[in-house]
């Protein structure tokens, strides 16, 4: 689980956005860099639904401009790379084809053998239905004690499918025992397309993304170990979280200002009442020191200030 | 956790018929998943929502219970899109497009003549009568379509395949429906064996190839999907391109079909008071110089409030039908939207329940001007408040409007939905409601506004 991917990871941009596309990269971020982005895909399990959503993640510009200044991660545009797609040599393409076959086949293995072991457990329910029935039928004055046998439980089954594409081959797996062979193999989308390609060059690396004036107090927040996500459905720039937003509640609904900059009373009133509102602060901030009077973005991070608004006795 | 609680002492029993919350307004436990079974063959339902914690602790077992949080997101995510044997469909990418079935001829029945003699005879001299409604942003076609998902998408050709524009065939790869092959190698050697070496497309591929392609960016994708997987079907408003202007000449004629000018009598009869207020000879009234309600003998009321409504207003029933070259950039109809209940034929879209315009937030940081908004509003058609309900109560009629539209604001990948409706505020003259304020806190402070 606590995979660690090759650095630096390659963000793709994709038609002016920066989405990531590889599970590993997506929870090592998460982990150990705090960043989360935004999932915008569908998961193939229950595509019905925009609860749970799957890959890919959607990163902000500054979490892709953080990342790529701290040199965790590279920006590649990925429909040049993509390009390599038709100059793809020929046993290239077959090695590819062949793996993913065996995965194929691996997959439905497993399917498989579910199935085997539902039916099987099906059957055993049936029966000891029957069981129960004979028994009470049969002995009324007996205290019939037939033993509860567990129900299945789906989790393992499903780990299994995905287990096989965390590791690289899983040697031993459940399904080596099955007698029946799989008639087709199940054909699989990958998710990334690496392979077949191979990884970018660091010379075909995009410059840093550009980023809106809010930065460096996001960068701030950041580091100060804040989770920060899009904020304008709660009508701020972001959001900060104390942690994970998986477990915990936000805390801050943040907008930044330049240090010289105009602020509307009623923009403070607005904000400080919402916030409170829905149990949060409102946190406003910003760099200290202008662009032209620093010679990178790192320096007018250090300089962040950032107040919290609470409204008191409403 | 004060406030799950709360909250769950204020949502009543009946929260499952009307769920006001949004589960997708915040980030979700994935753990709920480990819950579902994928696969049962019911479908699984979604859970409600979990508890959160208030901040970090160094305990245990909170690390614990975020690292299962965190482990079973890695396994919810690292799922496979699988194409079982018997469900696969496969497609076929056209980087260059909608190409005719010439050259690709179907495999006719007489299965003994071999392919040349179907090269060679081509069949573009026949007439084509879909090929035309073909989108020329189609990349994607699906030989042998089945399933449920294309009865809302796609356009088929002549050889009855099925082409796919590029938001429906990455919409349909991403929830693990479609099997997209990339095309075989230039050089590879055509026969029997012709799709063997063709690759299937990754996920990542397919963005890389469909997001930019034809006006399609990630915030219109995003919305596409967003409904699409809520059960809406979907399909391209003609504000799609942004140079519409080639377009001008067809689409001013379906509008003009579809939106015959209204024109009741009760407008006529409105109109025809307001006249007679400006030209009442009686008037003594002058905003400038006196009282506004003048030093004649009112004997009603109504007589003193229709004087006091000095702020000019409009009547939307009566404004100008503009076309959607009118409206700027992002404030443009992209889509149309019809609900699940709504009977849909590809072929034949019918008007649409709604119009969605597609809003980025990081290309358009600041609110429409009126101008903009006005511009949006009038290329909708007008759609007034209609039936039994709506004449019965004033707030649903206001609120309906007269012309509406739906902007989708994408902040990257968050959306939020935003319905604007033309209302007139003019048209409810609550003075002239005999039954009086019929409810709290109604009617003490409308004012007129324009829109």
């Amino acid at each position: 689980m606590d995979f660690q991917p090759d650095l630096p990871i390659p963000i793709s941009y994709v038609s002016g956005r920066y989405l990531l596309f590889s599970i590993d990269a997506v929870t090592y971020l998460r982990r150990e860099h705090n960043i989360c982005g935004v999932l915008i895909g569908t998961l193939p399990q229950i595509p019905q639904q925009n609860v749970f959503l799957g890959l890919p993640l959607e990163l902000m510009p500054e979490e892709a401009r953080l990342l790529v200044d701290k040199g965790v991660a590279c920006i590649v545009d990925e429909a040049k790379a993509h390009d390599g797609m038709n100059t793809l040599l020929e046993e290239d393409r077959r090695r590819y084809l062949r793996d993913l076959e065996s995965q194929g086949l691996h997959v439905s293995r497993i399917q498989l053998d579910r199935k085997e072991r539902n039916r099987e457990q099906t059957l055993k329910k049936l029966e000891e239905k029957k069981a129960k029935a004979k028994a009470k039928a049969s002995a009324a004055a007996e205290a019939p004690t037939v033993p509860e046998e567990g129900t299945s439980t789906p989790s393992p089954k499903n780990a299994a499918i995905v287990d096989l594409f965390n590791a690289e081959e899983r040697s031993s797996s459940p399904s080596a025992s099955m007698s029946t062979p799989p008639q087709a193999a199940t054909a699989i989308t990958p998710a990334t397309s690496y392979p077949p390609l191979s990884t970018p060059s660091p010379s075909s690396y995009l410059s840093a993304p550009a980023v809106p004036s809010s930065y460096p107090l996001f960068a701030h927040l950041h580091s100060k170990g804040y989770f920060l996500s899009p904020g304008l459905r709660f009508g701020c720039q972001y959001v900060a979280y104390p942690g994970d937003p998986l477990r915990f509640h936000s805390h801050f609904l943040v907008v930044s200002y330049d240090w010289d900059q105009q602020i509307d009373l009623m923009d403070l009133v607005v904000g400080g009442r919402l916030g409170t509102g829905v149990k949060k602060g409102f946190l406003i901030g910003g760099p200290q020191k202008g662009i032209d009077s620093v010679d990178s973005e790192a320096d007018r991070v250090d300089t962040v200030r950032a107040f919290s608004l609470e409204w008191a006795g409403m | 956790m004060a406030d799950v609680d709360e909250e769950a002492i204020q949502v009543p029993a009946n929260a499952a018929a009307q769920p006001e919350v949004d589960l997708s307004d915040e980030t979700q436990d994935f753990r709920f998943l480990n819950h579902l079974n994928f696969f049962s063959d019911s479908s699984p339902s979604i859970p409600r929502r979990g508890e959160k914690d208030f901040e970090p602790n160094p305990t245990e077992l909170q690390a614990d219970v975020l690292s299962a949080s965190r482990g079973a997101m890695h396994n919810a995510l690292s799922y496979p899109r699988l194409h079982g044997p018997k469900t696969r469909v496969i497609a076929f990418y056209a980087p260059d497009g909608f190409v005719p079935p010439a050259q690709i001829a179907r495999p006719t029945p007489k299965a003994g003549e071999d392919e040349k003699s179907s090269e060679s005879t081509p069949k573009p001299a026949r007439p084509l009568p879909n090929s035309a409604r073909i989108s020329p942003d189609a990349c994607v076609y699906v030989p042998n379509p089945k399933g449920q998902l294309f009865k809302s998408m796609g356009q088929a050709d002549s050889s009855s395949r099925v082409w796919l524009l590029p938001e429906e065939a990455l919409y349909l790869i991403e929830r693990g429906s479609l099997d997209i092959r990339w095309p075989s190698p230039a050089g590879s050697t055509a026969g029997p064996g012709e799709e063997d070496l063709s690759i299937p497309m990754s996920l990542q591929a397919a963005y890389a190839c469909f997001m930019g392609r034809g006006g399609l960016t990630l915030e219109r994708y995003s919305v596409y999907t967003g409904l699409k997987r809520l059960g809406y079907a979907l399909i391209r408003a003609p504000g799609w391109c942004d140079d519409i202007e080639h377009l001008e000449a067809d689409a001013s004629d379906a509008s003009e079909i579809t939106s015959p000018k209204l024109h009741g009598p009760g407008l006529a009869g409105m109109l025809s008071s307001l006249f007679k207020w400006i030209h009442d000879p009686h008037s003594t009234a002058s905003t400038a110089t006196g009282p506004i309600i003048g030093t004649g003998i009112h004997r009603h009321y109504m007589d003193v409030y229709r004087k006091l409504a000095i702020i000019p207003w409009y009547d939307p029933a009566t404004a100008s039908e503009r076309h959607p070259s009118d409206t700027t950039a992002p404030f443009r109809v992209v889509f149309h939207v019809y609900k699940p209940s709504t009977p849909f034929k590809k072929s034949a879209p019918p008007p649409p329940d709604f119009r969605v315009a597609v809003v980025s937030t990081r290309d358009q940081t600041t609110m429409p001007t009126m101008t903009q908004l006005g511009a949006l509003l009038e290329s909708t058609p007008l759609d007034p408040p209609r039936g039994e309900k709506m004449d019965r109560m004033m707030y649903m009629r206001l609120r309906h409007g007269y012309r509406n539209v739906v902007m989708a604001v994408v902040d990257q990948g968050v959306i939020s939905y935003l319905r604007i409706a033309d209302s007139a505020f003019g048209k409810e003259k609550l003075y002239e409601n005999k039954g009086g304020p019929q409810g709290p806190k109604r009617g003490r402070n409308q004012k007129t506004r324009k829109r």
